[in-house]
């Protein structure tokens, strides 16, 4: 087969220590759908980026159709014919569908205004041409994800693009939404388009790649056809060492009840309901997992349950006292809590790591400070900061570092560790694996569990369904702020979670 | 550290290179003018403790301004501060006559006391009806420049004067002169300290460093962000008011229109300078102090106007805050070559 496109011995360095690509050479055959997966910072995103003209490799060369290219933005990528879907999807929500995909490259008449009839006809011609099911005349604001990943996907084949880069698709996307991608992205190959697309979520790579490129810490570890491999060979080359998948939740009993949240009901600001007579309960040793599309008051609870958002109405009690009106340090002597968002709420990525770690612990724990609580401690903090590497298996080097300068999974591992050792009954993880990798995620999952074993009552939110499954004894449904179902994992099934999360959903998803 | 030490050396090398081309534009001879600035404020002995006493202003409110922007609360109230300060430390003077080991820290502490107030005001109005610090701080500062220019100009006005200014305030109060070192140096060190110690070392300073870069963070790990956001800004009006106190107590002894200056405005740049720093903001504070001293010895020599040394700090603060990101990306940029060329081999 022809290669459309080579890469050969690319080299990206970002300063001060990172080599995200280190010595790169692939290819990629036309009329394919490649996948690139690997873990978190194995090079995936920043090898794509290369290709597209964002980042410039500092040494390399990139043959296209056989003809070296040097791509200086993104433009001159489309203009030949690349383009690239992002993580995020950037498109204006006051503009109509077809506003936006012309966007640059306007079909304009006689005196430079915009040809609108045209430009909705050709955009409607596209839509036709690859059964996309929408309405050039919507507005994005008025439509779902998977609608706008769609209308990126349509602002690049409107500009004539045959190669299209998707950098982690899915991620964004429900499970119901993915398969629909995945007929779209193949329906594309058919029409003879080539597709580079990044993952790491393994299931899907098999299920729609032809060949799969694996990077491993900035490196090619091999390129596979994929109908000749497995999820777990895979898995070995990403992390060089067998993945366990089924991580172990044993049979046992549960104690007695440490977390009853009830009543619970929230009118934002704007007037809007966003949460409505919440009844959870979570009993020691027990982990309760709460499904949900986002945006259906996950982000509400949380901080309601921490202590961001004043509760006016039903109670909080946790391990026996009530804290419906404790302020967040009284919370924290009860509640650990691992947020989604790393950079924002569970940590301050310009501080040095040991000014993360024993953030709560400098109040809860006399140790770190001395003359009464006045004056901190900093070689207690070091040596806390040290516990917790070990304990915890931390990547670092000093704990003066900027906590900026850790790998993804090891700020979790952080972030982990402080929350976990403040041995608190409660404990709330607010999607505790999202944006890590395969191995760092299997940690986590570790990590929970011997929790639970420990007889700690937790609070699982997640929209990863394989996770909760793996994890939770219960899992509730939060659709619209409100808990349409509460379910023993062992009697149900991802489907039937997947159809409650999206019921009363609907008509936002009928555009699909 | 050592970049910000390369970053700052070469952000005044090359400002005072960018001031020599304008000096030599104008016809003057740079070399000559740049002997003349440091010959009078380093030259000497006494030049050099002048120097020290010209920077007691600039450090004190570059310190307050530091540690408000390091820890969130955006006080800009500083020039309003300092003349409360000196306000609270004039009236006390006038008023009392108590032995020097009293009255000089009563007058401190009132001048501190003036201060926190006057930020304090603003503290409460976010609190109560949560106005910006941003804002109110500024507007306060038009109202204390008014208020006590009423103050000397009427009730408390010397009758002998023909400007508004005070009478001097009693003997007892006047910061002691050890030969020529004045004491409001020794009180500013003392300040520097301590600022350092509560900022570095302390649970209260750890807990606004932390909000200061991320207050949600903060908040969630249990830290009484209101609590701080009031201690920060009573904390760093104290220092202004300070600043104000021992302007009056060492200096003129007496409130004089036009007492404040543009120390504040000048503190407030050093700060941003300083990146925010307490040592960094002691270094800039004392260059800065440098430059203001020797910009008179400057104009007595040659016939270079003072005004000179303006324009000199400014571009001194462009280059050093713009040349903080470009070292940055120069040194990555660097970095890259070198790994790649590592990598290749």
């Amino acid at each position: 087969m022809n290669a459309i496109i080579e890469m050969k011995d690319i080299i990206k360095v970002f300063p001060p220590n990172v080599v995200a690509l280190d010595d790169v050479s692939v290819r990629f055959e036309e009329g394919k759908i490649h996948a690139i997966v690997g873990e978190n910072g194995a090079g995936k995103s920043t090898l794509m980026k290369v290709l597209y003209g964002m980042h410039a490799a500092n040494s390399g060369s990139i043959y296209y159709k056989g003809d070296k290219v040097d791509f200086h933005n993104p433009g001159e990528a489309i203009a030949s014919g690349i383009g690239m879907v992002h993580q995020e999807i950037l498109l204006i929500p006051e503009y109509t569908i077809w506003q936006n995909v012309i966007l640059g490259v306007e079909p304009v008449g006689l005196l430079g205004q915009i040809d609108a009839q045209k430009a909705r006809q050709q955009v409607q011609k596209r839509i036709d041409e690859y059964h996309f099911n929408l309405d050039p005349d919507d507005y994005v604001s008025d439509i779902s994800i998977a609608a706008r990943q769609k209308v990126e996907i349509l602002k690049l084949l409107y500009r004539n693009v045959s190669i299209l880069i998707l950098d982690e698709p899915t991620s964004v996307l429900t499970p119901q939404e993915i398969p629909k991608l995945f007929d779209e992205l193949r329906r594309l190959r058919q029409n003879g388009h080539t597709i580079l697309f990044i993952s790491h979520h393994l299931d899907e790579v098999l299920e729609l790649s032809d060949r799969t490129t694996v990077l491993k810490r900035g490196r090619n570890v091999g390129t596979v056809s994929t109908d000749q491999t497995s999820k777990k060979e895979l898995a070995r080359m990403m992390v060089g060492r067998e993945v366990v998948f089924k991580t172990k939740r044993e049979d046992h009993e549960v104690g007695e009840k440490v977390f009853e949240l009830e009543k619970l009901s929230y009118t934002d600001p704007e007037g809007r309901l966003r949460l409505k007579d919440i009844d959870i309960q979570v009993h020691a040793g027990e982990i309760v997992g709460i499904a949900g599309v986002e945006g259906n008051g996950q982000f509400e609870l949380v901080n309601m349950i921490m202590g961001l958002i004043p509760q006016r109405e039903g109670s909080l009690i946790v391990d026996g006292e009530d804290l419906r009106q404790a302020s967040i340090l009284n919370r924290r002597e009860k509640i650990s809590f691992v947020s989604q968002d790393r950079g924002n709420m569970g940590a301050t990525l310009s501080a040095s790591i040991k000014e993360n770690v024993i953030m709560t612990h400098h109040r809860l724990d006399g140790r770190f400070t001395t003359l009464a609580g006045h004056v901190m401690d900093y070689q207690e903090a070091s040596a806390f900061t040290a516990q917790v590497r070990d304990q915890f298996s931390i990547v670092m080097d000093d704990d003066e570092d900027l906590f900026r300068s850790l790998s993804g999974g090891n700020q979790q591992k952080v972030i982990l560790g402080r929350e976990l050792l403040l041995d608190t009954p409660f404990i709330l993880l607010d999607q505790p694996t999202r944006g890590l990798d395969v191995g760092s995620i299997e940690y986590v999952h570790r990590q929970i569990l011997d929790m639970r074993r420990e007889g700690r009552a937790l609070l699982l939110l997640s929209a990863d369904l394989d996770e909760l499954f793996r994890m939770s004894d219960r899992i509730l449904v939060l659709n619209r702020g409100e808990i349409v179902a509460d379910l023993e994992t062992d009697e149900t099934t991802i489907e039937e979670v997947g159809y409650l999360m999206l019921k009363g959903l609907r008509d936002e998803t009928e555009t699909d | 550290m050592r970049q910000k030490l390369i970053n700052g050396l070469a952000g005044i090398l090359l400002a005072m290179l960018l001031g020599a081309v304008l000096m030599l534009v104008q016809g003057y001879n740079p070399l000559q003018v740049y002997l003349a600035l440091f010959d009078y404020s380093l030259g000497s002995g006494f030049s050099f403790l002048t120097m020290l006493r010209n920077a007691v202003p600039l450090v004190l409110t570059g310190l307050s301004a530091s540690v408000a922007f390091a820890s969130g609360p955006v006080n800009l109230g500083q020039p309003g501060q300092l003349l409360m300060g000196a306000l609270f430390a004039t009236v006390a003077g006038l008023y009392l006559d108590l032995p020097p080991h009293l009255m000089l820290p009563l007058l401190i502490l009132l001048a501190m006391v003036g201060g926190a107030l006057w930020s304090g005001l603003a503290a409460m109005m976010k609190h109560w009806f949560n106005m910006d610090e941003f804002i109110t701080t500024l507007m306060l500062n038009f109202i204390a420049d008014y208020f006590t220019l009423w103050a000397i100009t009427y009730p408390f006005f010397d009758k002998s004067a023909y400007s508004p200014m005070t009478p001097p305030i009693a003997k007892t109060g006047w910061m002691p002169e050890i030969g020529q070192f004045n004491t409001s140096i020794l009180v500013m060190f003392l300040a520097v300290g301590a600022v350092w110690f509560i900022f570095t070392r302390t649970t209260a300073g750890y807990e606004w460093r932390m909000s200061g870069q991320n207050s949600l963070f903060a908040r969630l790990g249990g830290v009484d962000t209101d609590k701080n956001y009031l201690a920060v800004m009573l904390l760093t009006g104290a220092l202004a008011g300070l600043a104000g106190g021992l302007v009056v107590m060492a200096g003129p002894h007496r409130f004089i229109k036009g007492l404040g200056a543009n120390y504040a405005w000048d503190g407030v740049m050093i700060a941003m300078v300083a990146n925010n720093g307490i040592v960094a903001t002691l270094l800039y504070g004392l260059f800065f102090a440098t430059l203001q001293t020797g910009a008179l010895g400057m104009e007595l020599i040659t016939a270079v106007p003072s005004e000179i040394i303006m324009v000199l700090q400014a571009v001194i603060v462009l280059l050093v805050v713009a040349g903080r990101g470009y070292l940055d990306v120069l040194s990555r940029r660097f970095a890259e070559r070198q790994q790649t060329r590592e990598r290749a081999a």
